[in-house]
């Protein structure tokens, strides 16, 4: 191990760091919330806009990210859509996530007795009130663990987003190893810091688990 | 009861009919319920006496006919033919403060303590503030007898203390009448009369009541009136002296009860 190679390509790989985490947690929150008003709006919203939000979910689905994130970056110039490599990448990010969240949240809709919303409405709760404090966080209960796991693999999916040139660990870690042809010590390296992210996330998601099933548990 | 031929029923049914697809669950149901009236429906399962009851908050929207709560119509904007606009959603919602429900299933949001159940509504429906509606929600956990069960969440309240609690949600709203669908026919046998002593307690303190029940004792003893139902038509309302009597003047009303005086209920 040569230690003097992290002394100096230290700070850039904590920068590379710095920006996974940036496309990781801005692109899977936005992917969530996205994801989230999807499911809303493929129960609540009328018909034809759930086969939309349908296609939708079958397209995203099932095309692979590295090719949804070069149609944004490369194609969208030429509708006029300029970005930078890291919006690109947050962007498509949102968008890869969406579908998959949309899902998660569509099933934990299910899970949600119909009695339950008729006697909030008996009380004249509102349908927003009636979301947001009755269903939402009972959806949690069955929903935590799949989006625990989703967040998970999607901390790695952005190691795709240097093929655009986005600074993030993968692409800090590439240019140290050419720059001085060690591979062991920066994949090592980079090894650490998605291990970082993957026990992390799975510690936050065990906290929320056991916050949203607290009712559940016998006294 | 006072004098209720003078007085205008509180809930007033003309010509109520409501259909699934093709079957016709309720067919011309003209009833009244009158203030401080406490109204049993019964009849054989699928004679439509719970889709009756959930006409009268709207939880079903009624195809034909009317229901009015104090004068006002329930669910449309206006009476007469369909096709008829509902109400909007704001507007609904404030009708159905003035209706208290209480279900077969308890349906308490299993996520919040006995007192949250209670105090939702007051905080996020009639916006009292916080310090307020956890008083008025502790006052009407007393009623049911569950001061001491306040921080439970459901799951540990036996189904008689849901059923409670559930009935404390829903005068803790101060309704102007209160629908009860099947209340205890979910509770194991030695929890029913709990649930039924504080429904004998609501009628006597002069609440309006209409309860679809199983519990022919409770209705041949608390009711005013009994409304028999069957294949979605009221066959009759009458005075349970009459309905229970030995020999109702209705046969359909006799052969339902006669299973019931079989197993010496009534």
């Amino acid at each position: 191990m040569e230690l003097d190679l992290f002394v100096r390509y230290g700070p850039a790989l904590l920068s590379g760091f710095g920006v996974t985490i940036l496309c990781w947690i801005v692109g899977s929150l936005g992917g969530l919330v996205l994801g989230f008003a999807l499911a809303c709006l493929y129960r609540f919203g009328p018909r034809p806009l759930r086969w939309l939000i349908q296609a939708y979910v079958e397209v995203i689905r099932g095309t692979p990210f590295m090719i949804q994130l070069f149609i944004l970056y490369f194609g969208g110039p030429h509708f006029g859509l300029l970005l930078t490599p890291v919006q690109a990448g947050i962007a498509s990010f949102i968008i890869y996530g969406s579908p998959y969240f949309a899902e998660i949240f569509r099933s934990g809709f299910n899970a949600i007795p119909k009695g339950q919303i008729e006697a909030a409405r008996c009380v004249g709760l509102s349908e927003g009130r009636i979301l947001f404090r009755i269903i939402l966080p009972q959806m949690l209960v069955p929903t935590t663990a799949p989006l625990t796991n989703f967040f998970i693999i999607l901390t790695k999916e952005t190691a795709i987003l240097s093929v655009v040139t986005v600074p993030e660990l993968l692409y800090e870690t590439q240019t140290m190893a050419s720059e001085t042809f060690t591979f062991v010590e920066p994949f090592l390296v980079l090894s650490l810091f998605y291990w970082l992210m993957v026990i992390g996330t799975s510690w936050l998601g065990d906290k929320v688990e056991r916050r949203v099933t607290r009712h559940l548990r016998r006294a | 009861m006072g004098d209720i031929t003078t007085e205008q029923p509180i809930i007033e049914i003309r010509n109520l009919s409501k259909h699934f697809d093709d079957f016709e669950a309720l067919r011309d149901i003209t009833l009244d319920v009158h203030r401080s009236e406490v109204l049993c429906l019964i009849g054989p399962s699928g004679s439509g006496k719970s889709t009756l009851l959930r006409c009268i908050n709207f939880l079903e929207a009624y195809d034909g006919g009317e229901v009015r709560l104090e004068g006002e119509l329930i669910g449309w904007k206006s009476a007469g033919a369909p096709p008829r606009k509902p109400l909007s959603g704001e507007a609904l919602r404030r009708q159905r403060q003035h209706i208290g429900m209480v279900f077969q299933q308890f349906n308490l949001w299993p996520h919040l303590t006995a007192l949250e159940n209670v105090a939702e509504a007051l905080i996020h429906v009639k916006g009292l503030p916080k310090a307020e509606a956890m008083t008025k929600a502790r006052a009407a956990l007393a009623k049911v007898n569950l001061s001491d069960k306040e921080a439970n969440f459901p799951a540990n309240l036996s189904g008689g203390q849901q059923q409670r609690v559930a009935i404390a949600r829903a005068i803790a709203m101060e309704p102007s009448v209160m629908l009860f669908d099947e209340p205890t026919s979910a509770l194991d046998p030695e929890l029913v009369g709990e649930v039924l002593g504080v429904m004998k307690q609501m009628a006597a303190e002069g609440m309006t009541m209409v309860v679809v029940t199983h519990e022919m004792g409770f209705a041949a003893h608390v009711a005013d009136r009994v409304a028999f139902l069957e294949g979605g038509r009221l066959v009759t309302c009458a005075p349970p002296a009459d309905i229970f009597g030995r020999e109702p003047d209705d046969p359909r009303v006799n052969a339902f009860l006669k299973t019931y005086r079989e197993r010496n209920v009534v």
